[in-house]
């Protein structure tokens, strides 16, 4: 049970990661293939934060003058996954428009029936 | 074959991650260059929020790299909807127009937001949040005027000017940083200013009102692409 | 002395910009990436002195590493960069002509930030300022090969945009469990703490980075979406990606196997991969009747080829995989850049198409022969000493494995001769429809031109290059000078 509670953050980022991956790998559809690099962006970035997690830690802001530096939790990861999310939303954006693009061209987002490119 | 394949790769990788995660354990880690932000992060940046003085004051850099990302995907999302547009004949989709209490409540917001937007970016080195977050919130007020009010459409110059000079802002800031302040890109050469003001932490408030205008134009102008492709 | 750190900042600065000027004056847009590349190619050559004699390093912010982010200008950063800016400048000439439908001004902005994403990743001294440039590259990359809007286009665009994303989070997970372990981002500093760890903990994270990186430097197995991407780009985009963008990711991998992790153990492995690429992206090469996909996988062929040199790990065969790599950027570009108004010309990609391409174009078809004979390997052009540095510097190592190998790339060499053959037989030696001859536009001539100048000289003077990239050599197998002068 220990086990459990103390790497319950890392199983679930992991989680997320293999989700998303799954989703990539195994759907035809465009977008479901979009929404799983978008789930894999995100148990990414819960595995950032974890990773900087500091045990009753708090945000690292000193708010007012009183604030305390101890147990504050390390801010690098935390800048990390702020641009780490910025370039997921880019990315994101630019799959869209090309699921636009294809769709105007092909009139199907099946992957499987898009395959004009030989190998 | 191929899946047994890829199901003993996956094994593999997770035992890996396993054994590589056993030696970070959850929790407990702080590191060397963390802690240093943490108890120097206020005396050499002059921001009280620390993660603040790391992406606009230490790692400031990346976050001129991030802010690039995103222009990039902006004008990417451009070049693609705009290329097949061309030879595609226009047709005007009517719309239905919006409830009068949505077109009130829309136009009775709008303000609001954008205030509230301004104000997350304009404290970003005080208070949790920052450039990127007020200029999402900016872009989600936009967003809410053409969902709700249907219509109404920004100025694409106007937005994409203020995209311009705010990028331009940035990197001249970067720029006067390297002509005056001891020689590096990016050296904060304003007065930090005291602790827990407004007017603080020399260059990072600039920066940071640079990104939010930033960040809320080229969000617009995606919505705006999109919507358009839309029609 | 001058910044680097202008490298970066002048041409995003433009890129910025191009809007406001755009609003000022619809001609001047098309020269800003040309100004901003010459000024970088000026900088680069202004640099050469200084860093020959000691390496720079530019602390961002004046922020002290490990702290802050810092640049590190080495031999093989300027190396980089320079070549970056050069083969840059000269397509930027071309596509003055070539480019003249659809968003011409999101093209140049494009294009600008492809090369300044590019130029990021080869000088930054920070693994996470590293992926955030790589993004930069590869986001523009994506838009870029969509760029016609044309059905093939989408589809590739598609294609490596799925596969980039997921090599690009693998890395960044490779990245969270570096931070994870060692508490920093900057190379040197990992690099001087990677012996406190257990070697086994950095497998993993070393995987995780090298088959993200792997994705966008094409590396077998991950090299799917290259042909296709290459081949529906715009010519002088498929120039820019087979000459920069891959070369990139080759770099990005070797700096962080040699400087970051450098466990020597790997190396034959990396030899292997190398070798595989360069056969299989050969062979693939020889059974295509598209040229521009001939061209695709000949690049694949080429990484591998150019990995095998880099992984061998001596100065020798590292100088000559530099030198390859040099000798692929221009002479892949001249290839890309005259098969490109051929294209034009004839209105299709089949090979067949191209006879008597030599009568109708004739500088064109000159073109496409000196980059073809140059890539083989043939004197008196720049491929000549790159292969033969490979082959005498492995054969110098006098292993059995190795020596088996260098019979491969021999053989391989021979492949890539045939198909390259095939090519120019169509194009002198076949009659086609007797059609006017009528030449390229004068950019496009001037850039061919260029590139087949500096072809042909570097393969008459390759001491002027050998003498930089051995020192560029030493500066990526040198790993304790690379510690010692960023956290002097």
């Amino acid at each position: 049970m220990s086990f459990l509670q103390n790497n319950i953050y890392y199983i679930g980022a992991f989680g997320l990661i293999m989700i998303g991956l799954l989703t990539v790998l195994v759907k035809h559809n465009l977008i479901k293939v979009i929404i799983g690099l978008s789930i894999m962006d995100t148990g990414i970035n819960l595995f950032l934060i974890a990773i900087g997690y500091l045990r009753n830690g708090t945000a690292p802001i000193f708010s007012s003058p009183e604030v305390e530096s101890i147990l504050m939790v390390d801010p690098v990861p935390q800048a990390l996954v702020l641009t780490a999310i910025v370039i997921g939303v880019a990315v994101l954006a630019l799959a869209l428009s090309l699921a636009i693009r294809l769709y105007k061209h092909f009139g199907t987002l099946d992957l499987h029936k898009i395959k004009e490119l030989k190998w | 074959m191929k899946s047994v394949f890829s199901l003993i790769l996956l094994v593999v990788l997770g035992a890996g991650v396993v054994f590589t995660l056993s030696s970070i354990p959850f929790g407990s880690t702080s590191s060397d260059v963390g802690e240093y932000y943490i108890d120097s992060g206020r005396a050499d940046t002059g921001a009280t929020n620390i993660v603040t003085s790391v992406v606009v004051g230490y790692r400031a850099f990346d976050t001129l790299g991030e802010v690039t990302v995103l222009f990039v995907a902006a004008i990417g999302l451009g070049a693609i909807l705009a290329a097949g547009r061309e030879n595609e004949e226009k047709k005007k989709a009517e719309w239905e127009p919006a409830s009068l209490v949505l077109y009130t409540g829309c136009r009775f917001l709008f303000p609001l937001i954008l205030l509230f937007g301004a104000y997350v970016f304009i404290h970003g080195h005080l208070t949790p949040g920052g450039g990127f977050q007020g200029g999402a919130v900016i872009a989600s007020a936009f967003l809410m005027v053409y969902l709700g009010c249907r219509k109404k459409r920004i100025s694409r110059t106007w937005a994409r000017n203020t995209e311009s000079i705010s990028g331009l802002v940035f990197v001249v800031t970067g720029l006067t940083g390297l002509a005056v302040g001891g020689h590096y890109f990016l050296s904060n050469f304003l007065p930090e200013g005291t602790l827990n003001t407004l007017f603080s932490a020399g260059i990072i408030p600039i920066i940071y009102i640079a990104i939010g205008l930033k960040v809320g134009s080229e969000l617009t102008g995606v919505i705006d692409d999109l919507i358009e492709e839309s029609e | 002395m001058v910044n680097p750190v202008l490298l970066i900042a002048v041409p995003l600065g433009l890129a910025f910009m191009v809007p406001l000027i755009d609003s000022a004056s619809r001609k001047l847009t098309r020269f800003v990436p040309v100004a901003a590349l010459l000024f970088n190619l000026i900088l680069c050559i202004r640099l050469i002195p200084a860093v020959l004699e000691n390496p720079i390093v530019i602390n961002l912010g004046g922020f002290t590493p490990p702290f802050g982010i810092n640049l590190f200008v080495g031999p093989l950063g300027l190396l980089f960069a320079g070549l970056i800016s050069l083969a840059g400048l000269v397509v930027s000439i071309y596509s003055l002509s070539y480019i003249k439908n659809g968003p011409v001004v999101k093209y140049h902005m494009l294009y600008m930030l492809l090369l300044t994403g590019a130029t990021g990743v080869v000088l930054t001294g920070d693994l996470f300022n590293l992926f955030v440039f790589f993004e930069i590259l590869c986001i523009s990359s994506y838009a870029l090969v969509a760029y016609h809007g044309d059905r093939a286009g989408i589809e590739s665009s598609i294609k490596y945009l799925i596969q980039g994303t997921v090599g690009s989070g693998l890395l960044l997970i490779g990245i969270g469990f570096i931070y994870g372990i060692f508490g920093t981002l900057n190379m040197a500093d990992i690099a001087m703490k990677i012996a406190t760890v257990e070697q086994s903990t950095l497998f993993v994270p070393m995987i995780l980075m090298v088959a993200g990186l792997g994705v966008e430097s094409a590396i077998f197995p991950l090299n799917a979406w290259l042909p296709d991407a290459h081949s529906s780009a715009p010519s002088s985009i498929s120039a820019i990606l087979s000459g920069i963008a891959i070369e990139v990711g080759l770099y990005a991998v070797a700096r962080i196997v040699f400087t970051v992790f450098g466990i020597s153990d790997i190396y034959l492995f990396f030899a292997f991969l190398g070798i595989l690429t360069l056969l299989i992206g050969e062979m693939c090469a020889f059974a295509q009747s598209n040229i521009k996909r001939m061209l695709a996988y000949s690049s694949i062929g080429q990484i591998g080829l150019i990995l095998f040199a880099l992984a061998l790990a001596t100065n020798n065969t590292v100088t000559g995989g530099l030198f390859q790599l040099v000798n692929h950027t221009f002479s892949k570009g001249l290839l890309f850049l005259s098969a490109g108004y051929m294209i034009y010309r004839s209105g299709s990609m089949e090979i067949s198409s191209l006879n008597g391409m030599g009568k109708r174009m004739p500088l064109t078809s000159l073109a496409f022969t000196v980059g073809a004979f140059s890539l083989v390997g043939l004197p008196p052009f720049a491929g000549f000493p790159g292969k033969f540095l490979i082959v005498s510097g492995a054969l110098l190592k006098g292993e059995m494995v190795i020596n088996i190998l260098v019979g491969l790339v021999l053989l391989s060499t021979v492949i890539e001769g045939t198909y390259f053959f095939r090519v120019i037989q169509a194009l002198y030696f076949k009659d086609g429809n007797g059609e006017q001859r009528k030449q390229a536009p004068a950019t496009a001539v001037t850039a061919m031109i260029a590139l087949m100048i500096l072809i042909v000289a570097l393969g008459v003077y390759p001491k002027f290059l050998a003498d930089f990239l051995s020192s560029a050599s030493s500066d990526l197998l040198d790993k304790m000078s690379y510690v010692g002068s960023v956290l002097k």
